[in-house]
């Protein structure tokens, strides 16, 4: 579903994504681990779209990202670090907005439906959401990938800044999305999360892939090692 | 989409106080400036129907004497306002609203508004015109400014095109619904300037409705213009405080700067003689002829002889009328031709002058439309001369009707015999007929194609530049 074959991004010369393979199937939660300036998010960029590869391909359901940018990010709900909503809008307004530009229309018992299966308050759902907290947000952006039936989920560092409670939250949300055949890549610093909630892990070090494991291989105490081992290496 | 992205925007925009407040306060200046012009230009009209009616009651009233004296006597013509000055004075507070017809002399209009004006017009006068010329854009920046710098540096941006929704329909959503915003304000002005027109008595006078809808598009286009011109600033402009600063610069440029440099400019590259040069210049040429070689009064000794010859005789005392009365019309005739070659080069240069101004908006859209807003006002140069021609083709009937009594009335020597008010009623009233919408058509074209060639050249490139969206 979502597939980087060779993919290469330089900024000024300097490498940001180096010949990077990845391919994340339907109903799989591939964790993207790495340091700050790893290439994460420039390989998110490059998936939706948004920067064009200097080499290789993104694929979204087996179509050039690069040749059909609008078509690939029909299929893809992106949720960033802080999903950012409009402040005079309500939740469901948010959603009802968002949604139809993703091509769904829903009716508001919908909306409020789905604003709830992501775990939002009842009473919230009608609040302007210049009230809402971050948690909060990151549902709205949750049920918009509910609301536009996403075939994949990107996801850039959406738990950081989450309290615990909210993030385990998240992870369950996640899950549950992943069941349902969605094709999810997260980017993350959450070694926890990762190990918690990914099917597969990946490690980035300077644009590379220097390390791709199976969860059920590893522990979390093995995680933590690999992941030093590959900064270091 | 395009209409979700439109409604959105347009919802957003009216959920933000701070455009609420500063709409409020365009709207009240606007209608406040209609109300107020509405009662000038209907006291201005009434004071001057009534000087019209008592200047004829004077010349009625003149008393007995003979013609020649009474051409001297003359009469005061009033140029009628036109019922657009509601919307737009124009060049009425800059030209005179009064001409003094007498023989021997074309005068100009005197009695200038702007000379009874306090100090406080150096800071311009709020008309409903010169508030959605200067006001108006103002507020389309403050609304647009953000639409997508904003969004970019908010992040919004990003989520919306990771949605798939193509950049052009965003910025064409947004393009309506902010226009849809600026239309709720500007529609009610409209009506509420159409409502004045319609309450004021021979408010339909020159077509003016015809003008009126005319107007209405002319700045219709304008707005569109600033509006495709802002949301392609906002969208290549890194920040909206750089997008805000940029637009407030051209802004100033436009409103403030292009109209005194463009003035400027223009009487550089075309000037315009002083008063007294054009005066004494015409004054030679009444003395001297126009080719600067025919004395007036030898033009006359051969148009005497050629009389002479014409009827046999070989003295002037044994014509059949008062040659003096024909020498009269003779030398009004001479004179003519001088007036109306000076006035008419004179009058070429200022017209020719406004069509610099007016070009030059390709550069600032606001000199189009100010060019086209007075001419369809009926309040511009070209209107404002033809109320003269028509004041001196009065002037020229009224003499020579006075000329040929003199000439006939062989009883009174010299200047003709006595006559009375019989004569003075055989002259009638001037009335002034403004010219067509076809006149304010022609006279408007080109500030219209000015606006005409921003509006498009705007909108490509605001159509060119969306598809370069980034999210940030």
């Amino acid at each position: 579903m979502l597939e980087t074959v060779k993919l290469t991004k330089r900024f000024n010369g300097q490498v940001a994504v180096n010949e990077l393979n990845l391919l994340v199937k339907p109903g799989e939660l591939f964790a993207l681990l790495g340091p700050n300036g790893a290439g994460k998010t420039t390989t998110i960029n490059l998936l939706l779209g948004f920067l064009a590869p200097d080499a290789g391909e993104a694929r979204v359901n087996g179509a050039s990202v690069a040749a059909d940018p609008i078509a690939a990010r029909r299929h893809i709900a992106y949720i960033p670090e802080q999903v950012m909503l409009y402040p005079r809008f309500s939740g469901v307004e948010n959603l009802d907005y968002f949604s139809t530009l993703g091509g769904r229309r829903h009716t508001r018992e919908e909306l409020v439906t789905l604003l709830k299966r992501a775990g939002l308050p009842a009473e919230a759902a009608d609040r302007r959401v210049g009230t809402y907290s971050k948690g909060m947000r990151q549902k709205v952006g949750i049920a918009l990938a509910l609301a536009t039936e996403a075939k994949a989920l990107l996801l850039d560092e959406p738990t950081s800044g989450l309290d615990p409670a909210a993030s385990h939250e998240f992870s369950l949300l996640l899950r549950k999305l992943a069941g349902q055949g969605v094709a999810i890549l997260m980017a993350t610093h959450d070694l926890f999360r990762a190990r918690e909630d990914a099917t597969r892990i990946g490690i980035l070090v300077d644009g590379k892939l220097a390390g791709e494991y199976a969860t059920n291989d590893i522990k979390h105490m093995d995680l933590e090692k690999l992941y030093l081992k590959h900064l270091r290496a | 989409m395009i209409s979700a992205i439109a409604r959105k925007e347009f919802l957003d925009v009216w959920r933000d106080g701070r455009f609420r407040i500063a709409a409020a306060v365009v709207v009240v200046l606007l209608g406040v400036a209609l109300l107020l012009a509405w009662q000038q230009v209907q006291r201005a009209r009434a004071e001057r129907a009534a000087a019209a009616a008592l200047e004829r009651e004077n010349w009625l009233n003149q008393g007995e004497k003979n013609s020649h004296s009474a051409g001297h006597y003359g009469v005061y013509v009033f140029k009628p306002l036109a019922p657009l000055a509601v919307f737009d004075r124009g060049l009425e507070p800059f030209v005179g609203s009064t001409v003094f017809l007498e023989a021997h002399r074309q005068n100009q209009a005197a009695f200038l508004p702007a000379q009874d004006a306090t100090a406080m017009r150096r800071f311009g006068e709020l008309t409903a015109a010169t508030g959605l010329q200067l006001l108006a854009p103002l507020l389309v920046v403050l609304l647009t400014f953000g639409a997508l710098a904003g969004e970019r540096e908010r992040g919004t941006l990003r989520q919306v095109l990771s949605l798939g929704v193509r950049p052009r329909d965003l910025v064409l959503g947004k393009a309506i619904g902010l226009g849809v915003a600026l239309a709720v304000l500007l529609v009610p002005v409209a009506l509420f300037g159409a409502v004045a027109l319609a309450n004021l008595p021979e408010g339909d006078a020159g077509g003016s409705w015809l003008r009126f809808a005319w107007l209405g598009g002319a700045y219709a286009l304008y707005l569109a213009a600033i509006l495709a011109v802002c949301l392609a600033v906002s969208a290549v402009a890194s920040t909206a405080r750089t997008a805000l600063a940029t637009l407030l610069v051209c802004w100033a440029a436009n409103a403030v700067l292009a109209p005194r440099l463009a003035s400027d400019f223009a009487q550089r590259v075309l000037p315009t003689p002083k008063l007294a040069e054009f005066e004494t210049a015409m004054h030679k040429a009444v003395q001297e002829g126009l080719d600067g070689h025919s004395p007036r009064q030898q033009q006359l000794q051969e148009f005497a002889q050629q009389t002479l010859k014409k009827h046999g005789k070989t003295r002037i005392e044994e014509l059949p009328f008062n040659f003096n009365g024909l020498v009269m019309l003779e030398s009004e005739r001479l004179a003519g031709e001088v007036f109306d070659h000076h006035f008419a080069k004179l009058w070429d240069r200022l017209e020719a002058q406004d069509r610099i101004v007016t070009w030059t908006g390709l550069v600032a859209p606001l000199l189009g439309l100010r060019a086209a807003s007075m001419a369809l006002a009926g309040t511009d140069f070209t209107q404002h001369r033809h109320f003269s021609v028509a004041a001196e083709q009065h002037r020229r009937d009224f003499v020579r009707v006075l000329n040929e009594e003199m000439m006939n009335n062989t009883a009174g020597g010299h200047h003709g015999g006595v006559a009375g008010r019989s004569l003075w009623e055989k002259l009638p009233a001037f009335r002034y007929d403004p010219p067509p919408p076809a006149h304010a058509l022609r006279a408007a074209a080109p500030g219209l194609m000015v606006l005409f060639l921003w509006a498009a050249g705007a909108w490509t490139a605001l159509l060119l530049v969306a598809p370069r969206l980034k999210p940030n």
